[in-house]
This record gives structure tokens, C-alpha cells and sequence, in this order.
């Protein structure tokens, strides 16, 4: 006979009890076991078979001491109550939740692990579904706003371009399809006043823009037809942030005087604190100041051609955008046959809505996002799902008793979908609170304008959309686990250990859904790493120029003072003369603009001797002193840069870019040729030298055309001033300031930034996409992991009776490794190759932000399936430990 | 503890404390008894029986006491207590008024 009570005690394992009473349970315990051993062996049972019978239940269990000790130390606790005869369906859920909720404060690992997957997952989607709803889904916040377009020339994208004052003025009297048209321009006046000269981001507009947005001043009234006129132009309407900041919102403001750089302006009005400047801070920057365009037919700038203005529209109700743009198109036809010369030959038009105009660039990003957080929910469900399935396999016996007990299908389902409901809840709860904390962090993290960001917030639609989430992930995810629940056989179930029925159709779902998670972890971290590659490519892209130890400031040497060109040039060159005396600086110069600062400044470009049409190239001007050129480290190519020597009285000169002499003079030397720009009737420039090209829009757009002329011959008020700097360039950004200041107290310097971040700035919408995306991947593939080791432990454990029987055969370690790492990476095999599928049919979507890579970069795809191989192969790892280590005899003696 | 465990918990409950009203029975008597009259749809081992014994014991339900007989081994028999016994009624009657309402409506005869 057996020594029970020494084989039950090393079974057991410490019952943390007084020792006295643990002697106790091991002597019951023996005693059961040897009593069921007695009766197998007198029933004919071989002895070492009855032995493992009777010991079996107590085998690989810490668990059985861990549940005696619980039970024998429980305290006294209302015993649980059979199901209550009442049938009312509320009640019945009420009890089914709150079941649900004991049953998960009891797995805490489990519930927590449930909760927090899902959190990431729904709060990832409240998260950009907040920045998407206030960017591109919320109506625009003027009056009727889906009748709001821009119009226009049509550019190459198809926007609407710019158009000369007098082409507008036959649009608003030849065209029926629209209630109102408007121009704006862009201003940038500067203030005089108590705080000394302060640049104002202002609009110039035709006196109905606002009448035609739909929103009314607050104070005072809106401008008047008849102040839209060079005469009575100087009138004012104050943004609400203005009047506080500089006016200290004096209710008796109407009808004062501002001091502006070119003279006196009256106020007549203010608009309300609720006027977003959406359309000057997209095409120019938030306004913060308008007044009247003011301009007559006879004004040289109002001419067809000088295409500086803007114009909006408002729809009549009913006509569509198609008919709108027929009416403008022919009645541009038109005037192309009236004016041959002042409209290029193919001059389109286009009708664009007002708020696709204004969300366009963000629209392609935001959406791949809200794709990318959609496929990081699958997978959070997919997991949930998986944990769910795990789970069941060892409630089966429990699930088993209840439907012996009559639990019907649909209680079954309904209390295992209550729980899911229960999860999802708590995860969207947790992840909205997440994304409310988030999204203005996010939005103030943004490194480029997006408009309307500054509105995303957690709100109803928000909720709405996650509550809609919720009960999709809730369905998503509940339902394949409770419909397995309902497919048990109740008595095989509840005869067996528990471990018999459903194994298999339940681990073939789990593995579905792995491969799933895998399919979408590839294409997430594919569109990651094609995002990678472009912003690399594009910060290693030349930009023309060496950005580093570059400071930049702008200023404006503008009003009465400053109206002779001499003045401004004599003033900036004691500015510049100040500014070299600073230590530190090797190079200082003025532009007229810089590359990627966000201007543009595209003349006419007219070569002597041959013959002028409306088709002639724009060329990108930059008006610049002669220090320019070694401040930027832009190349001379050929000829001779700008000098002090070329003055007002010289011959005007021209230094032209590579592109310019490339494309405009493909077989000929341009040194020494003569052009016109602008106009028909200014002066001939000469070319006398050739510079490298510089990326100007965008590092992602090639060079423009491009040409250098003399501020001290063309002189620009609008000026950049660029330093070349021994050290850091922001250290010096104080001194330079007071440099300008002693010698012009009356200019106003604003935007000063290093050149190197602008170059950088020029990559942030990428750059924040990448940021996102990697997120996004790196937690989807963190998933991934979590699920394959989950799967593949599940598996382990489940064969572990097949491992052993194997390693009694005769197999090695090496073959149980290849064993259950064969069967996992078959899995990864079969994801990772649906996964590449599936990116190939996702990452087109990234195309509008990907540079010099394309969308199917077989070396990046590559990548990523290596990455999720190594990845899945590690979260293998412990399994297969584990696995290795199957004892044969114990392994054997489980079933 | 798995996850039905709560009502698994409360029916095992019933069952060892009906056996226990017939008479005092030691733990093993309970497992062939329950298995036997249940014609093996439930099945208790060593390690899911004797939890729920210690847990009514704790809670005063039934007593257990070490029984020496000539001739035998040493066992630990339980007996119930009054506690128990209005219990195992409040039971009796809770699961009776579950079985008609369930019966009611589903229209099946439980054995």
C-alpha cells in the first residue's frame, strides 16, 4: 500500500494553514485517495493506473492547495443564490451584470489585460475621430456654409488659382450662379500705437466677404458698397483678440481712429469672439484686421493679368458646383476671345467648396490615421476576442453545468455578451478619458497648421461615435466566443476533466484570429516604415542652400517714412551694418523671401528678342543684397554674383538659376542676355551670373525657377534678414533684434526662426504622420506579440501530453522546438502574407505623402515581415521553454 | 476559481447537504454518492469536493469530527448542522420555485 499521505503531501504542495490543521487536510485527503485507489484496484485496475487515477485530480496543482487553503480560511459569505424565479428581463440583466462583474473581479489579470486592449483600441479612434470631426467633418461655422466655394483660375492641382481684379469684376457682372462673389487679398500693415509698432496679420476685402459668410460684425456695422473705392477705403473692422489686445475692448471704439503704416484708419466695426479667420489663416494668415480691397479699373494693379486676388463665392440654392464652374468656364471663354493677350492660351476655371479647400491638404493624412487607429481596433478586438476563447476553454465545464441546469442558448449568449459588454464599456471609458486628456496635447504638439485643430475636443459626436465602437467591438468580439459557448455537450463536458469537447474548433478561431492580428500589424508597421523612408529621404534631399547657423528674421519697412526706395535701402544697410558688428555673425544679407519660408514671389519672365505672350514662364524672384549669396551658401555656377557696385544708377542685373538658364536657354550661354520682368514697360535686367537651385515651396517639390535681383534696383519692403552665425543662431536672436531696433525703432520684427527649422517645418507634416503611424504600428505589433505568445502558450499547454508522448519516442529538443515553432511560424507565414496583401492594397493610400519611395517598396515590406517574424518568433520563446521541459511521465499520467 | 464557479458552488452546496441529511458521511461516501445517483453527470474528485466542505464547515453549516472504529481506518465524518438544515430548505425551496417557473415556460420534465 502506497504512502498516501507523503504522496498527496508532495502533491499539494504548502497549504499556508496552522500546521496542525494542514495535517488534518493531507490525512482526509489520503485517506480519499486511498479509498479510491482500494476500490480500483479491487474493480481490476492495475495498480500503478488506479494510483494515477486517484492521485490525478491532486497532479500540477498548486491550485488544489491554493483552493482548499481559500476555502477552508473563507469567511462566512451569503452562499450563492440559484437562479430567482422572477423572469424579468431587466432584472435578469441587472443580475447577469452584476455576475459578470464578480466574475471579472476575480480575474483580474484577465479582465485588466481586456480592458486596457481595448482602451488603446477605442481611445486611439475617439483620438483622431475627435481631430478628423473637427477638421473635416463639421460643417464650416458660417452661415449655409455647404454653399461656400473658392473660385478661381484653375491651377495644375485643380484649385483655384488667383486672378486679376478686372477678370473679377466681369465674373460678378456676366455670372448667375452665385448669391454673392468676394475678393480678398493679403495685408500686412503695422500698427503704431502705445506698444510700440506691432506687424498686424490683416485682410483686404471686398466690401460684401462678410455679408457673403454669413456673420455680422458684433459692434458697429459691416462695410459699406460704397467704401470699397480707392477714396473711401480707410475703414476698419477689428477682430475680437485685437480689439481685447490692443484696444482693451473700448466699447467706444467705433468710429476712432488707428494709426496704420500708410495713414489713418477709421473702425467700423468688430467682429464677434466666434469668427474663426478660417479663410486668411488658409491662404494667407489668421487675420486679425480687415478692411475694403478698395481697388478701381483704372489702378495699374487691377489688371487682368496681375493675378494677386482671391475671390469667394456663395452658390445660389440649387446650383451645383458642376454648373457653377460651366458658367464661370464660359464666361472666361469669353473674355480669353475679348482680351487674347491677357489670358494664357488653356485658362481653365475652377469651383471649389470652400471647406474642401480648406481641409484639403490634411484630408489624405487624416483619414490613412483614422484607417491606421480602425485597424489598431481590429486588433485590440481580435485579442480580446482571443483572451475571451482562452477563456472559455476553461469555463467549459462550468458553462456545461449551467445549460444541464437549463440555461437555454440565448442566456448563455446573453450573459457572455453582458460581459463583453461589461469590457468594452470599461475600456471605452477608460480610453475616451484618455482621449480627452490627449487630443489638445496632440493638437498642440502639431508641428504644421491644421486648420480647425484648435476645435477637436471630446464631445457628443465623439461619445456618440464611441458608443458606436463600443457596441461593434462588444459584437466583434463577444459573439465567436459565445455562439462556441452554446455548441458544448453539456454531459461529455461535465464527465470529462473538462478538457475533451470544443478544444479544437476554439483554438482554430484563436489562430485565425492571430494571423489576422499579424495581417494588420504588417500593413500598419508597412505604411510606418514607408513613412520612415520618406521623411529620411526627404531631410537627406539638398536643399540649395546650408541651413545650419542660419537665423532669419522678418521686418517691414513700410509707411509715409519709408515710401522712397532709397530710404529703404539706405535704412537696411544700416541695419546690416549693425548687425555684422554682432560677434558671432560672419554673414548678414536682405531678401526680398527665402526658400521654405512660405512666400511666394513668381514675376513674368520675358527674354529680349523673343516674342512676348501670356504663356510666358513665372520665374520665383528673390530681391537680395550682395552678402545673400554667402550667407546661404547658395553656388555660383557661372558669371559673377550681385556686388555693391550694382546701384540704382548701374545697369539692373540679374543673376538667374540653374533651372531658369537650363529651361530658358537650353543651347545658348544666358550671360549677357537682357530680360523684363513683371510688366511689358520696366527696365532690362542682364544677366550676369548663374547660381545653384534652391528647393523653394517644399524640400518635397523640385526647384522652381528661379532669379536674383539687386535690392539696391528692385527694392522690396517686405524683407527677410539672414544671418550666417559661428554658433548657435537662436543666441544671438536678442542682440539682432536690438541691432535693428537702434537703427529703425519704428519696424516692426516678427517671425524669427532658425533657417535650419524651417527646413525641418518643411518636413513636419510628414514627420508627424511618421510619429502617428509608428505609434499606432508599434502598438498593434506589441498586440501581435501578446497575442502569438497567448496562442502559442495555449498550444504548448494543450499538447502537452502529445510533447511527451514524443520525447518518450525517442525525439529531442531539437524536435519539440522545431515542433511548436513550425506550427507558430506557419501561422506568422500565412498573417505575414496576407499582411503584405493587405498593405499593398492600404499604403496607396499614403501615396500624397510619401517622397522618393514608392508605395509598394518591396525592400520596406521586406523589412516589416522580418521585423513581425523576429517579433513572433521571440514571443515563442517561453512556450517552447516550457516545452522542452515536458516531463514524459507526468506528461502521460495528466489524461 | 473558474468562471461559473458561483453557481456551481451553490448546487454542489445543495447536493452535500442533502446527502448530509440522511446521515453523517465521510468525504469519499459523498463523492461515490453523488456520482452514483447522478449516474456520473457530476462528478466531484479530491480536489473540487473537499474545498466545498471546508467552505461549509467555515460557515457553520455542517461539523466535522474524526471518527476512530475498531476495525477501520481512522475517518472524518460530517454531520449537519441546524444551521444547515434551514438552509438546505431555503434551498429546497429556491431551486423548487426556479424548476416550476423554468418548467412553465420551457415545458420540459426535469428528471
Amino acid at each position: 500500500m502506497p504512502d498516501f499521505r507523503a504522496l498527496v503531501r508532495a502533491r499539494l504542495g504548502p497549504l499556508r494553514l496552522d500546521p496542525a490543521r494542514a495535517a488534518d487536510i493531507v490525512d482526509e485527503l489520503a485517506q480519499h485517495a486511498a479509498d479510491h485507489f482500494e476500490e480500483l484496484v479491487a474493480g481490476g485496475m492495475p495498480e500503478a493506473d488506479a494510483l494515477a487515477a486517484a492521485l490525478g485530480p491532486l497532479n500540477g496543482s498548486g491550485r488544489a492547495a491554493a483552493e482548499i487553503a481559500r476555502a477552508d480560511r473563507a469567511r462566512r459569505s451569503a452562499p450563492a443564490p440559484p437562479p430567482s424565479p422572477r423572469g424579468v428581463v431587466v432584472a435578469d440583466v441587472w443580475r447577469d451584470a452584476r455576475y459578470a462583474v464578480r466574475l471579472l473581479a476575480r480575474a483580474p489579470g484577465f479582465a485588466a489585460a481586456a480592458v486596457v486592449t481595448l482602451a488603446l483600441g477605442i481611445g486611439a479612434n475617439a483620438a483622431i475621430f475627435s481631430i478628423v470631426n473637427a477638421v473635416l467633418l463639421r460643417p464650416l461655422p458660417y452661415a449655409d456654409p455647404s454653399r461656400l466655394v473658392v473660385v478661381g483660375g484653375r491651377g495644375v492641382d485643380n484649385r483655384a488659382g488667383n486672378l486679376g481684379y478686372l477678370t473679377f469684376v466681369d465674373w460678378r457682372a456676366r455670372s448667375h450662379a452665385f448669391d454673392e462673389l468676394a475678393l480678398i487679398r493679403s495685408w500686412n500693415p503695422t500698427l503704431a500705437g502705445g506698444e510700440g509698432p506691432e506687424r498686424i496679420a490683416a485682410m483686404r476685402v471686398s466690401a460684401n466677404f462678410f455679408a457673403l459668410v454669413g456673420v455680422a460684425p458684433v459692434l458697429g456695422c459691416d462695410f459699406r458698397a460704397d467704401e470699397d473705392t480707392p477714396a473711401a477705403r480707410r475703414v476698419v473692422v477689428l477682430s475680437d483678440r485685437l480689439w481685447q489686445r490692443r484696444f482693451h475692448g473700448d466699447p467706444q471704439i467705433v468710429g476712432r481712429s488707428i494709426d496704420l503704416s500708410d495713414g489713418a484708419y477709421v473702425v467700423v466695426g468688430v467682429m464677434p469672439r466666434r469668427f474663426p479667420p478660417l479663410v486668411s489663416e488658409h491662404f494667407y494668415q489668421a487675420a486679425e484686421l480687415w478692411a475694403p480691397v478698395g481697388y478701381d479699373a483704372a489702378q495699374p494693379f487691377a489688371c487682368r493679368s496681375c493675378q494677386h486676388l482671391k475671390a469667394l463665392g456663395r452658390l445660389k440654392r440649387g446650383v451645383t458646383i458642376a454648373a457653377a464652374e460651366r458658367d464661370l468656364g464660359d464666361i472666361q471663354a469669353a473674355l480669353g476671345r475679348e482680351h487674347p493677350a491677357d489670358y494664357a492660351s488653356e485658362s481653365g476655371v475652377a469651383v471649389v467648396p470652400l471647406a474642401d479647400e480648406i481641409a484639403g491638404a490634411v484630408r489624405a493624412p487624416l483619414v490613412v490615421l483614422m484607417g491606421a487607429v480602425v485597424f489598431v481596433l481590429v486588433i485590440a478586438c481580435a485579442n480580446v476576442a482571443n483572451l475571451l476563447l482562452a477563456r472559455l476553454a476553461a469555463r467549459e465545464r462550468d458553462l456545461a453545468l449551467r445549460a444541464a441546469l437549463g440555461a437555454s442558448a440565448g442566456r448563455m449568449i446573453r450573459q457572455l455578451l453582458i460581459e463583453s459588454a461589461i469590457l468594452a464599456a470599461s475600456g471605452a471609458a477608460l480610453g475616451i478619458g484618455a482621449a480627452a486628456a490627449l487630443v489638445p496635447l496632440v493638437a498642440r504638439l502639431t508641428p504644421v497648421p491644421i486648420p480647425r485643430l484648435g476645435d477637436a475636443h471630446v464631445d457628443v459626436a465623439v461619445l456618440a461615435f464611441a458608443a458606436a465602437l463600443t457596441a461593434a467591438t462588444t459584437i466583434g468580439f463577444g459573439l465567436l466566443p459565445a455562439i462556441r459557448a452554446t455548441r458544448f455537450r453539456p454531459l461529455a463536458a461535465l464527465a470529462g476533466g473538462g478538457r475533451s469537447s470544443g478544444a479544437a474548433p476554439t483554438a482554430v478561431a484563436r489562430r485565425l484570429l492571430i494571423a489576422a492580428d499579424i495581417a494588420i500589424a504588417v500593413a500598419l508597421a508597412a505604411g510606418a516604415g514607408l513613412m520612415i523612408k520618406s521623411v529620411g529621404r526627404l531631410l537627406g534631399v539638398d536643399p540649395g542652400f546650408d541651413p545650419d547657423h542660419v537665423l532669419t528674421l522678418q521686418l517691414s519697412l513700410i509707411g509715409p517714412q519709408y515710401a522712397k526706395n532709397e530710404t529703404v535701402v539706405a535704412k537696411g544697410d544700416e541695419m546690416l551694418a549693425r548687425l555684422r558688428a554682432i560677434a558671432g555673425v560672419d554673414a548678414a544679407a536682405l531678401a526680398g523671401q527665402i526658400p521654405l519660408g512660405g512666400n511666394r514671389d513668381a514675376w513674368g519672365f520675358h527674354v529680349e528678342g523673343r516674342r512676348w505672350t501670356a504663356d510666358d514662364p513665372s520665374v520665383e524672384r528673390y530681391s537680395v543684397t550682395p552678402d545673400y549669396f554667402r550667407a546661404m551658401r547658395i553656388p555660383l555656377r557661372r558669371g559673377r554674383l550681385i556686388t555693391d557696385a550694382d546701384r540704382a544708377t548701374t545697369t539692373f542685373v540679374m543673376v538667374v538659376g540653374d533651372r531658369t538658364a537650363r529651361a530658358l536657354w537650353p543651347n545658348e550661354d544666358p550671360i549677357g542676355r537682357r530680360v523684363r520682368i513683371g510688366g511689358t514697360d520696366g527696365p532690362w535686367f542682364t544677366i550676369v551670373g548663374i547660381a545653384g537651385d534652391v528647393r523653394h515651396d517644399a524640400l518635397a517639390e523640385p526647384p522652381t525657377l528661379q532669379m536674383y535681383t539687386a535690392q539696391a534696383q528692385l527694392t522690396d519692403s517686405f524683407l527677410t534678414v539672414v544671418l550666417r552665425t559661428s554658433g548657435d543662431p537662436a543666441a544671438i536672436a536678442h542682440e539682432a533684434r536690438q541691432a535693428i531696433a537702434s537703427a529703425a525703432a519704428d519696424v516692426p520684427v516678427y517671425q524669427i526662426a532658425p533657417l535650419g527649422d524651417l527646413v525641418q517645418k518643411s518636413a513636419g507634416a510628414r514627420r508627424f504622420l511618421m510619429v502617428l503611424l509608428e505609434l499606432f504600428s508599434g502598438v498593434a505589433v506589441l498586440m501581435t506579440a501578446v497575442g502569438v505568445y497567448g496562442v502559442v502558450s495555449y498550444s504548448v499547454a494543450e499538447r502537452t501530453r502529445e510533447i511527451g508522448i514524443r520525447t518518450a519516442l525517442g525525439a529531442s529538443r531539437v524536435d519539440v522546438v522545431r515542433l511548436v515553432l513550425g506550427r507558430g511560424l506557419a501561422l506568422v507565414a500565412a498573417g505575414a502574407a496576407a499582411g503584405v496583401a493587405l498593405a499593398a492594397l492600404t499604403t496607396r493610400f499614403l501615396q500624397q505623402s510619401l517622397y522618393g519611395v514608392s508605395a509598394t517598396d518591396a525592400p520596406t515590406f521586406a523589412g516589416v515581415v522580418t521585423i513581425l517574424f523576429a517579433v513572433a518568433a521571440a514571443a515563442h520563446l517561453v512556450p517552447i521553454a516550457r516545452a522542452t521541459r515536458v516531463d514524459p511521465i507526468v506528461a502521460l499520467r495528466q489524461e | 476559481m473558474s468562471a461559473d464557479a458561483e453557481l456551481r458552488k451553490g448546487s454542489a452546496e445543495t447536493l452535500v447537504l442533502a446527502l448530509l441529511e440522511e446521515r453523517d458521511r465521510h468525504g469519499y461516501e459523498i463523492a461515490k454518492l453523488i456520482e452514483r445517483r447522478t449516474d456520473g453527470a457530476l462528478a466531484f474528485h479530491v480536489a473540487s469536493l473537499y474545498p466545498t466542505l471546508y467552505r461549509l464547515e467555515r460557515r457553520g453549516l455542517i461539523h466535522g469530527r474524526w471518527v476512530e472504529r475498531a476495525g477501520a481506518r481512522r475517518r472524518r465524518f460530517y454531520r449537519l448542522t441546524a444551521d444547515g438544515r434551514r438552509t438546505l430548505e431555503a434551498q429546497r425551496r429556491s431551486w423548487r420555485a426556479f424548476f416550476t417557473a423554468l418548467n412553465r415556460v420551457a415545458r420540459f420534465r426535469h428528471a
